[in-house]
């Protein structure tokens, strides 16, 4: 099944037995996302797996920037005028917007039209500076018109939910598990995961974090039995010249990757959505953000 | 965020994303009521009963605006109230509905060329049986009754103007309609009806449009297929072409023309901030295509001077071709709009037009959008200021100076302000003015003397308001 693949196909899942657990695995927001359920109910554990593949896809549609029906495409291409968004759409803007103002404006929705300019694909291809500065003008959340329904971007201007919706996802999913059974669950997009509680004998889940270095090795093991875990850092997703490693993460203030940025920072929190968006944070101190993870007393796994 | 006391993010941060959670499954959950949290609710979510949590819908729009029009010299004013409705459904469904009213009243150009003496026209009166037995004035003209005849309607014009005649007011109303969707693989497929009303002329027309997006989205073709029947029942009856203008009515009610068009059209967006669009036109009409008030000097070979009126006459047929090519570019605050148009018929015209207008943004709800116009176009063969008694009539002609040669330039400006995220007012303005050589190198007799070219300036201003809706 591919990522785009209509809700109309998400019927009877391939279950599979892992240990104590049912674990169904599907492919959505262009990572492997993983359910875990500690029960060998399988015909449980599939209509819980299918409320939460449905769940994903709505959410991966409904938000998708490379999708023209989406909701984020219909404000990006509303040049200048006013988009009305439904409610949940009016949450996340709203979790945005304050966002915005905790990080005093580093952490942006509309920085994602510095795509255009930085593909962070390994390669060397640094955009030069008037590139930069010629985008600038085009980023700032405080240069859009947020009232509620109504949100109105200057002509050129895009937003999208990138740093943002597959935490949501990880933390509606296991919402909706959790509607439906009561058994300890594990969900886990791309190493963005979220935890119903402790076993049912009480011990904690065991979950690998990925090593930075090398793709698919581990760098160490980590051990949650409730709240969720959320890693950011340029992993594979970096530019590299004369020797300079520039980060994916970059400054809606500048435009240029975050200077002396953690590698990857991996922040443990009650929801995915806030462990993602203090370790997005903390990136976004670049030097500071040990002083800022420590000073927020947050427990967190950095690597430099 | 350094001076923000200690854990005061992680904090404020806990509880918004706690908040975001718990708020949204709970809107949910209210709108889901008593549904099982089965695949059948899920598939719910799509199929927009869930409308909170659906994809989003593009806002629909009103557009209520007032069009004011007048020609220079107390020529065709007209103001014409319009309202445009467009509604988005959430699947890709739109839905258009367009009203228009206007009154139109002046004086227009009869056809008739100057001259050095008084002119007297004569026309058949606008309603038939009209039992004036003494004489009335009426729009600057006079209505004679004679015994044993049915009333005329006289008017004169003084030597050296331009004969126009005063009587000219209508009344129009009329509305468009459309509605669109996607089908199959079509990006959009569509049909649209229209029906237009004034005393003397009606319009319907209907059309269908097919719309396909390639290279993810980048790309669009569309086909536009129209077709209009036009109804012209004159004042007086339908006059004979080339004949005598006079006061009686004529035999022939109405006539009609019919009209069948398609374009093709391309749009590419060739960068992120430059939209292009290629348009194709060909369009193919059949009828009565004379304007049954419209008449000719026929003058003195050597002289110039008139020595009769008679109607105008045009080919029933008539083709057209047009390529349009448009511009659309975004870059920082401002939006930049440049098209070029070329048209040619088979009546001879060609035309070329060239349209530049730029938007900026003074502020987040305030802009203005200057713009200039020009254009230029050649005659139609059959274009004569005049016809002389030299010569027989020829089979064609018309001094109609729109199928005449001449320049036009408009110039505009636009300025608009959003009163909130989804409400805008806006004025437009412009000037628009024609010139064209009144002097033909073979103008005879008194005409050498008089400028002939009839092309008028006007001012046009619009106000307009939008407002967005759900």
């Amino acid at each position: 099944m591919t990522a785009m693949a209509p809700v109309e196909n998400v019927v009877a899942p391939a279950i599979q037995r892992s240990g104590r657990d049912t674990l169904f695995l599907f492919h959505a927001m262009a990572t492997s996302c993983e359910l875990r359920i500690e029960t060998d109910d399988t015909a449980l554990s599939e209509r819980v797996a299918v409320a939460v593949e449905a769940e994903t896809r709505r959410i991966e549609q409904k938000f998708s920037r490379y999708r023209p029906d989406s909701i984020i495409s219909k404000i990006n291409a509303a040049a200048g005028s006013a988009i009305s968004v439904d409610t949940e759409t009016a949450m996340l803007l709203d979790f945005a917007a304050q966002c915005y103002a905790l990080s005093d404006g580093l952490f942006d929705i509309t920085s994602g039209v510095l795509r255009h300019i930085w593909r962070f694909d390994g390669s060397d291809r640094i955009p030069d500076k008037a590139e930069v500065a010629a985008i600038l003008p085009l980023i700032g959340w405080r240069k859009a018109i947020w009232q509620r329904p109504f949100l109105t971007l200057q002509a050129g201007m895009e937003i999208d939910f990138g740093g943002l919706a597959k935490e949501y996802a990880v933390d509606r999913a296991l919402a909706v598990a959790a509607q439906i059974t009561k058994l300890p669950a594990l969900v886990n997009f791309g190493g963005d995961l979220c935890v119903s509680g402790p076993r049912s004998d009480g011990t904690r889940w065991k979950v690998a974090i990925e090593s930075v270095e090398r793709a698919g090795a581990m760098e160490g093991m980590l051990e949650l039995s409730q709240g969720a875990l959320a890693t950011s850092g340029d992993a594979r997703r970096f530019l590299l010249k004369d020797g300079v490693r520039y980060g994916h993460i970059l400054s809606p203030k500048n435009g240029w990757p975050i200077e002396n940025a953690l590698r990857s920072v991996t922040v443990a929190a009650a929801t995915c959505v806030e462990a993602g968006m203090t370790a997005t944070m903390a990136i976004l101190q670049g030097k500071h953000a040990e002083r800022f993870l420590k000073r927020e007393a947050v427990q967190a796994w950095c690597v430099r | 965020m350094q001076l923000k006391k200690r854990g005061k993010v992680r904090e404020k941060l806990a509880a918004l994303s706690a908040g975001l959670i718990a708020a949204t499954m709970a809107a949910q959950v209210e709108k889901a009521e008593a549904q099982s949290y089965d695949t059948q609710y899920y598939q719910s979510l799509f199929s927009g009963k869930n409308d909170d949590f659906g994809p989003g819908v593009a806002y629909s729009q009103i557009d209520a605006a007032l069009l004011v029009y007048s020609e220079k010299g107390g020529r065709i004013t007209a103001i014409e109230p319009t309202l445009d409705l467009a509604v988005h459904g959430s699947k890709g469904e739109l839905l258009n509905f367009e009203l228009i009213a206007d009154a139109v009243s002046g004086a227009t150009p009869n056809g008739a060329v100057k001259a050095d003496i008084l002119q007297t026209f004569v026309t058949p009166v606008k309603t038939p049986g009209t039992s004036a037995t003494v004489t009335s004035a009426s729009g600057g003209a006079t209505i004679i009754h004679l015994p044993g005849q049915a009333a005329i309607r006289q008017y004169t014009v003084a030597a050296g103007l331009l004969p126009v005649d005063k009587g000219f007011k209508d009344h129009r109303g009329g509305f468009n309609f459309g509605y669109s969707q996607p089908v199959g693989w079509l990006t959009q497929l569509g049909f649209g009806a229209g029906y237009s009303l004034e005393t003397d002329y009606s319009a319907l027309t209907a059309n269908v449009h097919a719309a396909q997006n390639f290279n993810s989205n980048n790309t669009t073709v569309s086909l536009s297929l129209n077709a209009e029947h036009d109804t012209s029942t004159p004042y007086g009856g339908v006059p004979t072409a080339l004949t005598v203008m006079d006061g009686t009515w004529k035999a022939g009610k109405s006539k009609t023309k019919n009209q069948f068009g398609l374009v093709v059209g391309l749009t590419q967006a060739v960068t992120r901030n430059w939209l292009m669009q290629l348009n194709y036109a060909y369009d193919n009409q059949n009828g009565y295509q004379n304007d049954p008030y419209r008449i000719l000097s026929v003058v003195d070979n050597t002289t110039g001077e008139p020595l009769k009126y008679i109607y105008e006459s045009r080919p029933e047929k008539r083709t057209t071709q047009s390529v349009f090519w448009d511009n659309k570019i975004d870059i920082g605050p401002t939006l930049t709009d440049l098209s070029l148009r070329y048209f040619k018929d088979s009546w001879g015209i060609t035309s070329k037009t060239a349209e530049f207008s730029e938007r900026v943004d003074l502020s987040s709800r305030f802009y203005v959008e200057p713009s200039v116009r020009l254009y230029q176009q050649t005659a139609a063969n059959f274009f004569h200021y005049y016809l002389t008694n030299a010569a027989a009539l020829p089979t064609y002609a018309s001094s109609d100076i729109r199928l005449g040669k001449f320049t036009s330039v408009t110039y505009g400006a636009k300025v608009g302000y959003a009163l909130s995220g989804r409400t805008e007012v806006y004025l437009r303005g412009g000037y628009y003015s024609q010139t064209g050589s009144g002097h033909p190198a073979d103008a005879v007799g008194q005409l050498k003397g008089q400028d002939l070219f009839s092309g008028s300036k006007s001012l046009f201003a619009f106000a307009g308001y939008t407002w967005n809706f759900h």
